[in-house]
């Protein structure tokens, strides 16, 4: 063997060891960056990204660091299936988070599980999401969860009688959220005195308010967004309408207080999560959004940054081989063992059932907190 | 071999937009013809994407009735809603027909069956890339063909200007309702296609917006021959998929790139005539020289 030869081998031999050591767990994160969807689009990327930041710096995953491949789906559904195909075939990525609404993850999902490559949505609230197989995974909790919590509490602390429902009926959320609260008031046998609709965008409800009023409820229950229901809020006490609202996770934004001030006092929401939350975990990720982002973080902030702890507990138990295909498969295979306490609280998978009757993929199993809103604030529901 | 395997796998759906939206630009590059400025197409499209996606999911029909389905829907909304909007023209047919476009809209959004605002999921994935490839190749064909007789004549005669149509004994009502007709077939395959290509779909893809993509990509192309709607179509899908590398900054360029393709190509990017005259003078240049 001549010298050149063997200089050679030995630069193969030290590049095979070098990428073997320090390899990079890319990671896929499809979400909404520009377009109507990137004001939830935007946040999560900022999750992702502080929780991969704070993991990398601490020595990574078994040594290895964590790379985001980050793309921008618009919140279109050919883009987002576009942006999975990229994501899976050409980048060839471990796992996907994303995409950011439940309408794109209907036509990207069956890609990543066709492809046996996970798609980990953590904004997607919808119905059937889970459903459509084994490779969807979600930390977003379902309304379906929420919402009876929401009610209970709320009927229990107001010995409420009767309730006026109003939501917006041409948006994916506002109406399969009002659908969850239709059937939550059906099985707490509790009457509906009217039920009034909104479309996005409205600015006037004076209508639907005077409507309500005159039906006399003990409640408002209201599925909307927070832009919506704010204006709604301060419509209803400039009108009169003194009772309680009950709101659905659409009301969970810092902007719900920008425009209503104190006019939601006494409000009941459900949710997986609100800054102030006092666990340690949970001030732990506010103070390093701030810090790092200089505006308040929200709840699909903090749902993104749980779910990249999830993926990273999942990845600390994988041995990466660098067969691509293996690699995917054990990901896929730890996820679901996964059980971490993080900001939005304790937080474990539940399988779901197909509609085929065969078990599919994994929503989150997870126990909502009740907020009220005291001085233009959400406090933690205590009972009291 | 592998590395197209790779390419197919990440841009087919790409690619098969790319052939949908062709679909679309020549179904109103059909009814501009004829002189009719419609915002219709999306709706058409809507009406389509509905139908086929509802008669496979409850029906399970086979898929080459799903797409006749498809584009016969939406021809027999055409014909109700044609007779009394088309004696409008310019600006108020457009709004006319804007108007039409909304009320599909919101009527699909509050119906059960097509699952209102949440939308269908779950439509299996029909599509394959020949039946793009062969409705858009039997489409041209027959636009082609269209443009070239007695109809097709008349459709210009009747842009050109109505009254002279009309003296000549054209019958302007029927030509027009023959367009916006034969649009709405076009459109509604492409919807049908869509759904059975992206296993969803919702009324928001419907509406007022993808109506002025349409008419972006007819109109950007260039509308004095069948190519310029078809490249128009192919550009504005692949720009903004071209342009990944730039990140945040793709709309902006995409914009800025549409902007001066406007500002300096007002007939769009392809106009025979202008090609023509550029070939003559290229060719008069070259063989003048010695």
């Amino acid at each position: 063997m001549n010298r050149a030869t063997k200089h050679l081998l030995f630069a193969a031999a030290g590049l095979l060891a070098i990428s073997a050591v320090a390899g990079d767990l890319k990671i896929g994160v499809a979400e909404a960056l520009t377009g109507g969807a990137a004001q939830y689009g935007v946040p999560i990327r900022n999750g992702f990204q502080l929780a991969a930041d704070e993991i990398n710096a601490k020595g990574g995953i078994n040594g290895n660091k964590l790379v985001l491949v980050i793309e921008d789906e618009q919140g279109k559904k050919e883009e987002a299936i576009n942006v999975f195909k990229k994501l899976i075939f050409q980048d060839k990525v471990l796992m996907i988070f994303g995409p950011t609404l439940s309408n794109s993850m209907f036509a990207a999902g069956p890609v990543a599980n066709a492809a046996k490559v996970v798609a980990f949505g953590t904004s997607n609230t919808a119905n059937g999401i889970s459903e459509m197989g084994p490779y969807i995974f979600r930390n977003s909790v379902m309304e379906s969860d929420v919402l009876p919590v929401t009610v209970s509490t709320a009927v229990k602390h107001y010995k409420i009688k009767k309730v006026a429902v109003i939501y917006g009926n041409d948006d994916a959320f506002t109406k399969s959220g009002y659908d969850v609260f239709k059937k939550v008031l059906e099985d707490q046998k509790i009457p509906v005195t009217t039920t009034e609709t909104y479309v996005k965008g409205d600015v006037d409800f004076k209508a639907q308010l005077t409507k309500i009023k005159a039906t006399n409820p003990d409640a408002v229950i209201c599925s909307g967004l927070a832009e919506e229901a704010a204006t709604l809020m301060v419509q209803a006490r400039g009108l009169g309408l003194k009772v309680p609202f009950i709101g659905g996770n659409g009301f969970n934004s810092p902007k719900l207080f920008e425009v209503s001030k104190t006019a939601g006092e006494g409000t009941f929401v459900g949710s997986p999560w609100a800054n102030t939350n006092p666990t340690p975990a949970n001030q732990h990720f506010v103070e390093a959004y701030r810090a790092k982002y200089g505006s308040e973080p929200n709840q699909f902030a903090a749902q993104a940054f749980d779910a990249m702890t999830i993926a990273a507990a999942a990845l600390k138990t994988v041995k990466v081989t660098g067969n691509l295909a293996n690699d995917r498969e054990a990901l896929h295979a730890a996820l679901p063992k996964v059980a971490i306490s993080g900001a939005t609280g304790p937080f474990k998978f539940r399988q779901s059932v197909g509609k085929d009757g065969k078990l599919a993929g994994y929503d989150a199993d997870q126990k909502p907190f009740i907020y009220v809103i005291r001085e233009g604030k959400f406090v933690l529901f205590t009972g009291k | 071999m592998e590395a197209f395997a790779d390419f197919w796998a990440t841009y087919s759906t790409l690619i098969f937009t790319v052939g949908i939206h062709a679909l679309l630009a020549l179904s109103l590059w059909l009814t501009l013809s004829c002189g009719l400025l419609s915002l219709a197409n999306a709706a058409f499209m809507g009406i389509g994407a509905y139908t086929a996606a509802l008669l496979t999911l409850h029906l399970h029909w086979p898929f080459p009735m799903v797409l006749a389905a498809g584009g016969l829907a939406p021809a027999v909304v055409a014909l109700v809603i044609g007779a009394p909007t088309l004696r409008l023209s310019g600006v108020y047919l457009a709004m006319a027909t804007l108007a039409f476009g909304e009320v599909t809209r919101i009527l699909v959004l509050n119906l059960e069956i097509t699952g209102g605002p949440e939308g269908l999921n779950g439509i299996p994935l029909l599509t394959t890339w020949w039946h793009i490839v062969l409705i858009l190749a039997a489409a041209g064909y027959a636009l082609a063909r269209l443009r070239r007789s007695r109809m097709g004549r008349a459709f210009e005669a009747i842009r050109e200007d109505e009254v002279a149509a009309r003296m000549m004994g054209i019958d302007v009502e029927g030509h027009k309702l023959a367009a916006f007709t034969l649009g709405a077939v076009l459109a509604g395959l492409a919807g049908a296609l869509n759904a059975h290509s992206t296993f969803f779909i919702s009324p928001r893809e419907y509406g007022f917006e993808n109506a002025v993509d349409i008419l972006t990509m007819t109109i950007l192309g260039g509308i004095s021959s069948l190519i310029g709607p078809v490249l128009g179509a192919t550009i504005l899908t692949l720009l903004p998929e071209l342009l990944r590398f730039l990140h945040a900054y793709r709309l902006a360029v995409n914009g800025l790139i549409l902007i001066g393709v406007v500002l300096f190509l007002p007939t769009g990017l392809w106009d025979s005539r202008r090609l023509g005259q550029m070939l003559r003078a290229w060719r008069t240049r070259w063989e003048g020289k010695p």
